[in-house]
């Protein structure tokens, strides 16, 4: 009798293995096949800024959503089975609302418990940008100048989230020599213009530009990464530099139906 | 894998002490029949009341501390930080070692990683491991809801129930670090209803949602706290440590009157194996790692013969006694 219970939980448990091993082959292919098909890669969106290389990232993120939370603008959003993207990844859609670096100090980066949005890359820049400029005003830096400023600019020249790419330059009104009066954005996101010190809601904000220059003025990183270049008749087009890190601030902007300058993640992530 | 089930209830493998006479039953004691003394002692919902409470104010500080800004409580139930003390979800934490030490990433993980990984292990191994599962889970109170709708249609349809061998979880355990290590993916965290759960609060509902919804009707209409019992990781990996705490229910023979009215509204009843009359090995047990500290076999018991209470050092396991060791001879002198 007791042998043959024994018996019988023996076959139940292996039973039971079996079918625990067959499910979990089945959901380990599923995830290895969807690995590449929802890789951010083949979408038109981007990681947040210092976010490691994209094989990495599956698994060093941990889905906390600690970024979403602290993000100032609401930029970052995480994936769901409808986004067509690794379930529970951050995520910014510059078409929404783009990342506008007005946290200053790159706090999705920080605040990451795991690393997967790498804050290290952003330390080691700015306490570079601080020394370089220790080493121009030899050792003492004059309290009219902002160091700070320094080291905001040096952080953000190192997150790469991608490069802005224009899609089609007959989309683009500056092309076709048109200005643009009207409000700065379509729908409400926030935006804080460089030199300035408050966000304003784009979809509140009006403008009146003579040749549409709207990618270049507000872009966060400046002349370095984009410049309005003449093309001769009164038309001009962007010219995208080396200088962009893709933080989606152009395309957010950009009037136009679609977009005739959009964000493309990067194939080689830091 | 049965060792290993062994080695967690190494009480059962003692000889058992004699059955009580009829004569030694704490009614008997008190003068009164068996009936009397059970309505003598109504069923109380103390700690069922403030086990829920706790549960429904900790996953709405969650959402609080996003949407009102408090700070308290910030991230989801996969990772958190606590008033600036990060916490990690364990078996995250564990499929993100077991791929990061291939891949290298492991030298790359923060210090709040590992500050949030060892903080919730301690946190968990003083109040006793599984506590997480029905003072914190979120799924957890919805299957609870679910078990009690599944007990009705049993009961309606007189249907026995059927169980299964619960030591398959070690095996879905296993699997899935194996899973995560050779795809490179957190895996199970595309399929763990307390994390969708808990984001879907916070960061607002998504299609995610149909997952946890065929999971509770499967535990509903199928197989009785199918996910919680013989698949969840996040509650193997908790169980390890409570096994080895300190805290757990204690259980004292010469108060039981062997009813099994507890093990009846247990959630995991092997883990009271010792209420049968004449399968106690010792005067005093203590349920092991599996246990979820509900509280609902302390609410029901007639006798007070089941409370909260602490292990005594020399006679439980050695994770308590290397613990009490460390800690100097306080203990001892008592």
């Amino acid at each position: 009798m007791a042998d043959g219970t024994k018996k019988i939980s023996r076959r139940q448990f292996l039973k039971a293995s079996a079918t625990a091993v067959v499910s979990l082959a089945v959901v380990g292919s599923a995830a290895y096949y969807l690995r590449d098909k929802s890789s951010v890669k083949k979408t038109g969106i981007v990681r947040p800024p210092g976010s490691i290389k994209e094989d990495d990232f599956l698994y060093a993120c941990i889905k906390c959503g600690l970024c979403v939370q602290i993000c100032p603008v609401n930029a970052i959003k995480l994936a769901d089975w409808s986004s067509n993207l690794s379930y529970g990844t951050p995520y910014i859609d510059a078409n929404i609302q783009a990342c506008d670096f007005s946290c200053d100090a790159i706090q999705c980066a920080e605040t990451c418990p795991t690393g997967a949005i790498n804050f290290k890359i952003f330390k080691s820049a700015g306490d570079k940008a601080f020394e370089e400029l220790r080493e121009k005003f030899n050792g003492n830096i004059p309290a009219n100048v902002n160091a700070f400023g320094f080291q905001i600019l040096a952080m953000r020249k190192v997150a790469d989230m991608g490069i802005a790419k224009i899609t089609d330059k007959e989309m683009c009104l500056a092309y076709h020599g048109k200005g643009y009066e009207g409000p700065l954005g379509q729908h409400h996101a926030l935006l804080r213009p460089p030199g300035s010190k408050e966000r304003i809601d784009i979809a509140e904000t009006m403008v009146k530009r003579e040749v549409c220059d709207l990618c270049v003025v507000y872009c966060p990183l400046g002349n370095e990464a984009i410049e309005l270049k003449e093309t001769g008749n009164g038309k001009y087009l962007p010219e995208v530099k080396e200088g962009c890190v893709g933080c989606g601030v152009c395309q957010m902007l950009c009037p136009t139906q679609p977009k005739a300058i959009v964000i493309e993640p990067e194939e080689e992530l830091v | 894998m049965s060792f290993i089930f062994d080695f967690l209830t190494g009480d059962k493998k003692l000889n058992p002490l004699p059955a009580k006479k009829k004569d030694e039953l704490p009614n008997a004691k008190l003068g009164i029949s068996f009936k009397q003394w059970q309505e003598q002692n109504p069923n109380k919902h103390k700690w069922r009341n403030i086990r829920w409470a706790f549960l429904i104010f900790i996953n709405l500080l969650f959402v609080a501390s996003f949407h009102l800004s408090w700070g308290v409580l910030e991230g989801s139930l996969s990772g958190s930080r606590l008033l600036g003390i990060y916490l990690m979800d364990p078996f995250n934490s564990a499929q993100e070692l077991i791929i990061g030490s291939k891949t290298g990433f492991i030298s790359h993980l923060t210090t709040n990683f590992w500050i949030g990984f060892f903080v919730i292990l301690t946190f968990y191994w003083l109040l006793g491991g599984r506590a997480f599962c029905s003072w914190v889970c979120p799924y957890h109170f919805f299957a609870e809801m679910g078990e009690r709708i599944h007990d009705y249609i049993l009961k309606k349809r007189k249907i026995r129930e059927k169980t299964y061998d619960i030591t398959v979880k070690y095996v879905f355990w296993t699997g899935f670090l194996i899973v995560a290590f050779l795809t490179q993916q957190l895996v199970f965290e595309n399929l763990n209803p307390v994390g969708i759960l808990s984001r879907a609060m916070i960061y607002g509902p998504g299609l995610a949602l149909i997952w946890v919804v065929l999971l509770l009707a499967y535990e509903i209409f199928g197989i009785k706290r199918f996910w919680c019992r013989y698949v969840c990781p996040i509650g193997v990996t908790y169980s390890f440590v409570g096994d080895l705490s300190p805290m757990s229910v204690k259980f004292e023979l010469d108060k039981c009157g062997h009813c099994r009215d507890c093990q009846d509204v247990c959630l995991v009843p092997h883990e009271l194996w010792f209420v049968k009359k004449g399968a106690a090995t010792k005067e005093v047990h203590f349920t092991g790692g599996d246990c979820t500290k509900c509280g609902l076999c302390i609410d029901v018991c007639y006798g007070n013969a089941l409370s909260f209470g602490l292990k005594d050092w020399k006679t439980n396991r050695w994770g308590y006694q290397i613990a009490t060791k460390m800690l100097g001879s306080q203990t001892k002198n008592k």
